[in-house]
Order: C-alpha cells, then structure tokens, then sequence
C-alpha cells in the first residue's frame, strides 16, 4: 500500500504544475519583463544590429562625424569585391590596377569612388564605372548585422576606428532588440498621465466600493431580511442577476440604456430632449454609469455575504428587542451592525482587490473614453501592452503596470490571510501513514 | 424570519418594498426590453413595439461575410466551457482532498499559497500568459485558453473542494482503511460519492465562468476559427458598419438563455461559490 505521502504528492502534481505553469510562472515573467523595454518594434526573441536613420539620428548629438559618415554611402576598395570584380569577366586590367594601387582606400562618396575607376588605364565605359563603383558600395545604412562584432567590424572597415565606450554607445543605438532598463518604472512615476490613471483608479475603487459593494449590500440584505421570504428571494435573485450573466451582454444591456438611440434617450424624446449618448457624453457621466455598472455586479456578494451573517443572529435577539420597543433603525444600529464588523471588513478587502483588477466592463463599456477620463490602471496595462491604437504594444512597460498591481494583490492578500486567521482551518490529518 | 415579521405589528414592510422595487427598476427594465426587442419591432422613437418579427435571429442560418458560423461559435463555446469544467473538476477534487486530508510535507504552506492566489488579480497576468502562449505556440488556439482559464480559477475550486472534504467524517475514511482499501480507494469509492454537491456546484460554476469569459479568449484566442460566443458577439458590437442593437440583443439572448437555465434550476447550489466569488 502506498503511503498517503507518495499518494499526497502524486495527488497534488498536476495541480501544482498548472499552477506553476500559468500562476507563478507568468507572475516572475511580469517581473522580468517589467525590467525590459520589450515592445512590438523590438520583438520578443531578440534583436540584431541595424543602422537605421533613426540610430543615426541618435548618434548625431554625441558622434556628429560618425552619425554624418554612416549616414553617407562608403566605398571601399577591398579584396571582396575585386574577386567580385574579378567574376564579371570586364577586362582584367580593372582589377589588377585597383589591387595594385588603390587596395584599402575607402571613399566617403560614390562621386569620389568613381572618379577613381574612371581613371584607370583602361579607361572603363560609363556603364561600366557605375557596375564596378557598386561592387565595392560598403554602406551600413539600413544592412542587418547578426553580432556586435559584424557591426563593430565593417565600422572599421569603412574607417571608422572608434573607442570602446563609443563602441557601446554605437551598439546600443543600432540593437533592434529589447534590452534590460528600469526606463519603465521612472516613466510611471513621472508621467502626469500616470498620475491621472492612478487618481482614476482610487476614485473607482473607493467610490464604488463604499457605495455599492458595501452600502448597498448592506441595504440590500437588511431590508430583504425584513421582508416575507418570497419577496426577499426575487429580489436576491433580480441582484444577482448582473453577476450571472455574462459581462458582454450584461455591458450590452447598458449600452442599449445610454446610447443616443437607447432607453435613456428615447425616454427623454417624449418631453423633446434631443437623444445624446449618456455613456460617452461627458467625463461625469461616464465615470456615474461605469460605478453603476460595476457596483451592480459588486452589490450581490456583499448582499449575500451580510444576509448569510444576519441569518446567523439568534432570532432571540430581535423578539427582545421587540418587546422592549426598540425601533427598525434600533435593531439595525445595536444587533445587526456589530454582528457584521467582520463580514464587511473581509468584503472591502475582497472586493478593494477585485475591483482593482477588473477592468472588463470599463473596457466593454466607456473603453477608457471619453478621451481617457475613465481609464483605470488595469486597464492602462491592457492598453499599454495589448491593444492600443498606435499598434506598438509596450509589453514591458504594461507589464511594469500589471506587477504593481500583483503587487498590490499579493501584499493585500497577505495582510487578509493574517486578519482572517486562515491558519486555523488546516487541522492535522488524523490518519498518519 | 416570516414568523419574525409578522410578529412586529409596529412595522410595515411596504415602504421598504416600494423603494426596492424602485432601484430594482433599472434592472429589471433591461432584462424585459433584452427579450422583448429580439422579437419584435417598433417604430423610430417609441418604446411599445408594434409588429412581432424574427428578422432580428436571422444570425441562426445566414453566415455574414468575414464572419465565423454562429454554431461553429456556438461549439467552440461549449469545447471552452466544457474541458475547463472537466480539467478543473478533476485537478481540484485531487488537490482538494490532499490539502484537507493527507499528510503531505508544507501542507500549511500549499494552502494558504493557494489562497492568496485565490485572491490574485489574475488579470494582470495577462501580459505575461500572451507572451508565453505566442512563444510556445499556442497562441490563437483552443487548448491553449482552456488551460490558462482552468488554471486561473483552479485556487477556488482547490479551495472550495478542501471546504467540503474537511466536512466529511473521519470515521467513514477509517472504516475503509480497516477493511483493508487504500488510501487512493477510499477516496475514490467512498470519499467522493459523499461530496457529490460539491462536485455538482463546482461543474456548474465552472461551466458559467467558462460561458461567460471575455478578456482570456479575446486576448488568447481572437481567431475566427476558435472564437467563442463572448468574443464573437464583442465583435459584433465593435463593428460601426453593422449597427443593429435588436441583432446584438437575438445574439446575447442565444448566449445567455444556457446561463438564466442553469441559474434558474441550481440556485441552491451556486448562491454558495457566489457568496464568495471571484467577479468585481
């Protein structure tokens, strides 16, 4: 017979794997890839060395002359292109000259290169001096180069003999792929953008969290508590409604409301307001109908978290209360309330994290708009690193963005784990084998 | 609590209701004109409709241009739900029980990691999981957002499973062990079968968070070939040139009526992971 412990570990692997694989795995890839300038344009597998006029744009400030020379076409008479020279089967005179008295020579335009090949002894046709000056046509404008080294290389070939400091900075410039930096982060902290997407993300989370998530649950499951059974449980069903339905339809739904052709606008029509679209209108009521629209998913968990906690004060407590004439607000204030301190705390822990990570309705919905007004910071990572307008998606700096927030999560999370004391529910297991 | 209610002749509960049923309004109104406009027409500016129609469900046997088959879509969604709801069942009933009963090294540690996973903004993941998937090559493809989906909500489901493993009796399991059954047969043949609710709440909700999902698929899987009902009527919804708000509405009831069903018959069994779930 096995052991249990062979048979825990057999039992628990394929869950640790996927667990591993798609939870912890991607959560150290965030970190990594925060740390990187991974984007689009750089790729994600690594990049090569290529002069492009953007690098030499780059360079101009530090390195006028080499940015000026490596923008220009160079000649350069070398052995590879006298074989190639020597391929072309013209007259043999042309190499052998060219070997004999102008090997090395580099020429920083085609005018002076040519100049030369016309002057040969065997005085080459016009054609024939356009064919040969582009054999030893050397420039590194816009060419691929796979290593440094090969970069490094052909600058020295075209003369251009450069310090190792400038070799680095030369490199940088040129590399097509991405690169460790912090950049990320110092852009966070310093964009005024960013500022405005984190003030957005508080006033999301707090506004509804305190009206919806917690107020109006709290109204909604003490006043179902007063009611017949019957009617209390339509209406616990009508508010959870919104969390079972699925996000696209639900986000539909309030589309058909606030759009200029919907409920809303329609309604107003029969006293002669002209249909506008409420959802995207104005910053004010975008951010009113994305707190509705969140807060009426929120609502149900707190609903049902407080109605289970009340369901658990001893009915003694009210027929008491009853009978020394206490009032609804007083039953409300004295037996119910203090009851729940502990429900509440674990629903704003719970929900502070999951409204901080919810962005698909916003995104469904206002998609940040009107103009950014109502973007929140996790959907700024989705914009950043998957779906932006631009179409350069900035995976490294929306991953700087997300491990914020794992951040954030893990640390909040923590905190819950020791307010909620999780390590009394893991008992000893009786049976030892 | 009925008897409660009555009891107090100092109060009335109407008032109350009233003012529920105001607030209710908005809800309720959106849900009955989701119904009513995939049926039928009204003139421009009016909301009483004046003509049943079944234009609006055209979507059923005409396939737009550049468009998947709705019951591709359809099937795809059900491939989605349906292995998410079979690796989540199998892997977290496994754990579950290891967690809750076994002797396994860091069996402390193993749970409270699972839970502060549970309580991980997944989502910010994202960016990571589409990289990786690209770089393995399973961007774009089903089996690639089935396993990220499962393995997202598998922490709930290990953490519910251990919930209702630790309410079984000892006794059952030390019966077996006596007979002579092993630890492994004693799960399958005897633990198991007493947790059959939970199994059932759990297969249910996995089924509507899969049905339901946007973001993952949308993300992971954009395809037409492998898109799924949410990412499909998205698109719909994000086309300008075909603005049609009855089509999005025919559309959005085909994908919700499986929801409102099971919700309507398994209440009982799904009120108890919503109370703690995982939505905003």
């Amino acid at each position: 017979m096995r052991t249990s412990r062979t048979l825990g570990i057999v039992m628990i692997a394929p869950a640790a794997i996927m667990i591993f694989l798609f939870y912890l795995m991607p959560a150290i890839l965030t970190g990594i890839f925060a740390m990187t300038n991974m984007s689009t344009a750089t790729g994600i597998s690594g990049g090569v060395f290529q002069v492009t006029q953007g690098a030499v744009n780059r360079l101009g400030p530090d390195m006028p002359e080499l940015a000026s020379g490596i923008a220009e076409p160079r000649f350069v008479i070398d052995e590879e292109g006298l074989a190639a020279l020597e391929a072309l089967k013209l007259k043999p005179g042309y190499a052998a000259e060219l070997r004999g008295q102008h090997i090395g020579e580099v020429f920083a335009s085609r005018r002076e290169a040519e100049r030369v090949i016309k002057a040969l002894k065997d005085r080459p046709s016009t054609r024939e001096v356009k064919q040969i000056s582009d054999l030893f046509n050397r420039s590194v404008l816009n060419t691929r180069f796979e290593t440094r080294d090969a970069l490094i290389g052909n600058l020295e070939k075209l003369g251009f003999r450069l310090k190792p400091e400038e070799q680095d900075k030369v490199a940088r410039e040129t590399y097509t792929g991405w690169v460790w930096t912090t950049d990320n982060f110092k852009v966070i902290a310093n964009s005024p953008d960013m500022a405005k997407i984190f003030l957005n993300t508080a006033f999301y989370v707090a506004v509804t969290l305190m009206l919806f998530n917690v107020s109006y649950a709290l109204f909604l499951a003490v006043t179902t508590h007063y009611m017949p059974p019957a009617t209390a449980s339509i209406f616990r069903a009508v508010w959870l409604l919104p969390r079972i339905t699925p996000v696209v339809i639900y986000v539909l739904m309030w589309k058909w409301l606030t759009w200029d052709n919907g409920f809303i606008s329609m309604f107003m029509g029969q006293f002669g307001v002209p249909p506008k679209n409420y959802l995207l209108d104005n910053a004010y009521n975008a951010w009113f109908f994305v707190i509705l629209i969140n807060g009426f998913i929120g609502a149900s968990m707190g609903m049902l978290v407080f109605s289970s906690a009340i369901k658990a004060i001893p009915q003694t407590h009210f027929h008491a209360s009853e009978v020394d004439g206490a009032s609804r607000w007083q039953q409300i204030r004295y037996i119910i309330l203090p009851q729940l301190r502990w429900p509440i705390l674990f629903v704003t822990c719970y929900q502070t994290l999951s409204l901080l990570a919810s962005f698909n309705e916003i995104l469904l919905s206002t998609r940040g708009g009107p103009g950014r007004a109502t973007e929140v910071w996790s959907l700024a990572a989705y914009h950043t690193a998957l779906n932006n307008y631009t179409g350069n998606l900035e995976y490294g700096l929306g991953a700087a963005l997300a491990l914020m927030l794992v951040i954030i999560g893990v640390i909040l999370s923590l905190i819950y784990l020791r307010i909620f004391r999780y390590d009394t529910l893991i008992s000893k297991p009786l049976i030892e084998d | 609590m009925a008897d409660k209610t009555q009891t107090s002749a100092n109060f009335s509960s109407v008032p109350v209701m009233l003012l529920l049923t105001l607030v209710s309004l908005p809800l309720v109104l959106m849900y009955a004109y989701l119904f009513i406009d995939t049926i039928s027409n009204s003139e421009a500016g009016s909301l009483i409709p004046n003509e049943l129609t079944l234009e609006h469900w055209r979507f059923l046997w005409e396939t737009r241009p550049g468009k998947a088959s709705i019951w591709l879509v359809t099937l795809n969604t059900f491939i989605f739900a349906g292995s998410i709801t079979a690796v989540i069942l199998i892997v977290s009933s496994m754990a579950g029980y290891v967690l809750s009963r076994l002797n396994v090294p860091a069996r402390g540690l193993l749970l409270a990691g699972v839970m502060v996973l549970h309580a991980f903004p997944s989502v910010t993941l994202i960016i990571s999981i589409f990289i990786v998937l690209q770089y393995v090559g399973l961007y774009n493809s089903l089996i690639g957002v089935i396993l990220v989906k499962a393995a997202i909500d598998m922490p709930l489901g290990i953490w519910l499973m251990k919930g209702f493993y630790d309410t079984v009796p000892w006794e059952i399991e030390m019966a077996g062990l006596v007979d002579g059954a092993s630890r492994f047969t004693v799960w399958r043949r005897l633990v198991l079968p007493q947790i059959k609710p939970a199994i059932m709440a759990l297969g249910l909700f996995s089924f509507l968070t899969g049905w339901s999902e946007f973001i993952l698929p949308q993300v992971l899987a954009p395809g037409s070939q492998v898109q799924v009902l949410s990412v499909y009527l998205a698109s719909l919804i994000a086309d300008d040139n075909n603005f049609d708000f009855a089509t999005f509405k025919a559309v959005g009831v085909f994908y919700v009526v499986p929801v409102l069903v099971l919700y309507v018959f398994f209440q009982k069994h799904l009120m108890n992971i919503y109370g703690g779930g995982t939505k905003g």
